[in-house]
């Protein structure tokens, strides 16, 4: 794997990641304003901004490898569903033990992973929301330079482009008949 | 051709010749204005698309009813009082599926349809914005919270916000576009923002009981309907969702964002591309509802408007409703003494104990993030209503006040932008921000009534002034009914049994 290829894949990535890591900052970055020890608050961001990030950057792969369809609820919904609890499980249990040096699951373990998933519907719909407001704008900005960021960010205006010739042709094939009835 | 019953007063399409007789002109007439040129509908967008002007409702919606006015009822009464909540939404997302039909259909607001049917109930509606939502009260929630974690005073802050949103709407080009792209980035943060909040503090059991309380229907506890409680009650069920005339304003955003046929009306720009605005028409247009390839357009529309309420309105608003509720039930779990500062204090002292409670109890960071939250929803409340005052208050005064025609309607967009700015920089530094006390009650009385008064409007309007083809279902016609009585019915039991207004 080269580090051009490495460098592609970072962008294709990178829409899922910002909007992971700002929702995991937004929590944790309000933290320090509210007087929380500075690194306790330092630490439980970055422990969640670090794994939402990496899903949300996961996810931005999938759609830019066409393995989920863009803008579907559906993918986005399952997907946080497995993981969104999983990025919960880790911020707890690695704060902890950056904090203390002793991992600490959470008591009732599965009423907590049942609490989680029911919560990642709320986060997957603001997640899609943000994703696709960001991932087209980067993906075309990096379109000139990386052929798949040029082949996603087609897809996404391949709709708009279809769209608009139908209606054009649909225009030109009534023109003639316009003034009648 | 489109329908053609001709009842007078009624809407009614009939061919009306121009100069030559090659180019007959066809028109769809609809009560005392000019009539409506037929025009083509354009091509609905296709399913992908994600997001449309329901941002404009949600920002605007998504209040102090939801982030504050819930969460309390559902700690003083238990989570069984939702299903109020789930039924006022509800009738809210209705209203929101009505109020597109008319907009979509002819590129006009609710506004010009109301003066339709009646011009009065046009100039009602002028009045009551004017009176309502001038002040600049509704800054002072968002802009205390933002106090609250930074320490700037909240006039400060809120005269800047003011000022910042008057320049940025004169610098944009289109500012309808600005607007979206803002609110959209705003209201995602707020989304996953409070679904991680709640994924942090919530339990199982406080998720369980306020979803579960949103369908206890028929739930009446016995302190409800008491004078204290009665109106509040009523007043939450009422202003769930969006409020007031927000939902009039909607029609102004679904036409510049190209809705159905808003697609043939120009988009409002900023003061300083006013220049490039095309001529404003004199009124909307109609499309012809005896083509079928027209009415298979017409369908696809409201296919995109009604996943727009239900996904985005209804979920959205929901969504952050449940957060919040989560959010309250884990505080007072934590803080019995939440419970009763909630059900004695105002609102400002009952905000401050909520954060107190997320604070206290091994999380400081709560509280922060819980004003955090206010703040945000305090901001988009604010971009969204100043933009959404001046449109309204523009339209009506471009199309019905004599010589108003001379301006461009982004003049008077600008005019009111700045006027309403203004008049609130002065009230901030040397007056009352909600408006002086004696007319409080008068002002939210307004505010209820006139939600009445569209649902009258969206019955008189979309039942008489569009082709039968296209008018309400009978159950939407039930449903907007029951609206108006529900809205006015309480407004007035409350006035006359506890002498209170919502």
């Amino acid at each position: 794997m080269t580090n051009e290829h490495l460098v592609r894949q970072a962008e294709l990535a990178l829409p899922g990641l910002l909007v992971g890591v700002i929702a995991g900052a937004v929590a944790g970055g309000l933290a320090g304003l509210a007087g929380q020890p500075a690194d306790w608050a330092i630490v439980g961001m970055v422990m969640l901004a670090v794994p939402l990030g990496a899903f949300g950057g996961g996810y931005s792969l999938l759609v830019a490898h066409r393995k989920v369809r863009i803008g579907g609820f559906t993918p986005v919904m399952l997907y946080w569903l497995a993981g969104f609890p999983v990025a919960r499980v880790l911020h707890e249990v690695l704060t902890r033990l950056v904090m203390t040096g002793e991992p600490g699951f959470p008591p009732d373990g599965v009423g907590f992973l049942a609490y989680q998933a029911l919560v990642s519907g709320g986060f997957a719909i603001g997640f899609l929301w943000l994703h696709e407001r960001i991932a087209p704008r980067l993906w075309r900005r990096y379109a000139p330079r990386n052929p798949d960021a040029a082949a996603i960010y087609d897809a996404y205006v391949a709709y708009a482009r279809q769209f608009y010739e139908a209606k054009q042709a649909k225009n030109a094939r009534r023109r003639p008949v316009e003034h009648e009835s | 051709m489109v329908d053609s019953t001709n009842v007078p007063g009624h809407g009614s399409a009939e061919q009306s010749v121009a100069s030559a007789p090659e180019k007959e002109e066809r028109v769809w007439h609809a009560g005392g204005l000019e009539p409506m040129p037929i025009r083509k509908l354009p091509d609905a967008p296709p399913a992908i698309h994600l997001l449309g002007p329901t941002v404009f409702l949600v920002a605007l919606g998504v209040g102090m009813g939801e982030s504050y006015m819930w969460p309390r009822l559902v700690l003083v009464f238990g989570p069984e009082i939702r299903w109020l909540f789930l039924i006022g939404v509800t009738l809210q997302a209705v209203v929101m599926l009505e109020m597109s039909r008319y907009a979509m259909a002819t590129g006009e607001s609710i506004f010009m349809g109301a003066a339709r049917v009646f011009k009065p109930l046009m100039w009602f509606f002028f009045i009551t914005a004017m009176l309502v939502y001038i002040w600049p009260g509704h800054l002072s929630a968002g802009a205390a919270a933002f106090e609250e974690i930074t320490g700037i005073p909240w006039v400060v802050t809120a005269i800047i916000g003011m000022v910042l949103v008057g320049i940025v709407f004169s610098l944009a080009k289109v500012i309808y576009s600005l607007l979206e792209n803002v609110l959209s980035i705003l209201i995602g943060v707020l989304v996953v923002g409070t679904a991680i909040v709640a994924s942090l503090v919530g339990t199982w059991a406080d998720l369980a009981s306020t979803l579960g309380g949103m369908f206890a229907f028929g739930y009446i506890p016995d302190g409800a309907l008491s004078a204290a409680w009665f109106p509040i009650i009523v007043g939450s069920v009422a202003f769930a969702g969006p409020s007031g005339m927000q939902q009039m304003w909607y029609t102004l955003h679904l036409r510049d964002s190209q809705a159905g046929m808003g697609a043939h009306i120009p988009r409002v720009r900023g003061l300083r591309h006013a220049s490039e605005e095309e001529a404003m028409p004199s009124r909307g247009f109609m499309f012809d509802t005896d083509d079928p390839e027209e009415m298979k357009k017409w369908r696809g529309w409201r296919r995109w408007v009604a996943s727009d309420a239900v996904l985005m309105f209804w979920g959205v608003t929901m969504l952050v409703t449940i957060s919040f509720t989560v959010l309250a039930q884990s505080a007072a779990r934590q803080n019995p003494q939440v419970k009763t500062l909630l059900e004695n204090d105002q609102e400002d002292a009952a905000l401050q104990a909520m954060s107190d409670a997320f604070a206290s109890v091994g999380s400081p960071v709560l509280g922060g993030v819980f004003f955090g939250f206010i703040a945000l929803i305090g901001l988009n409340a604010t971009l969204g209503l100043f933009d959404s005052f001046s449109r309204g208050q523009a339209d009506m005064t471009y199309h019905f006040v004599k010589g108003a025609k001379r301006f461009k309607m982004s003049h008077l967009y600008a005019g009111f932008l700045w006027g309403v700015i203004a008049f609130g920089i002065l009230i901030l530094l040397f007056g009352p921000a909600d408006g002086p006390a004696a007319v409080l009650d008068t002002l939210a009385f307004l505010s209820a009534f006139a939600m009445g008064a569209y649902c009258v409007v969206l019955l008189l309007v979309n039942n008489r002034m569009l082709p039968k083809p296209i008018r309400p279902k009978l159950w939407t016609n039930l449903v907007i009914g029951f609206g108006a009585v529900f809205y006015l019915g309480m407004l007035f039991y409350s006035l006359f049994r506890f002498g209170v207004v919502l």
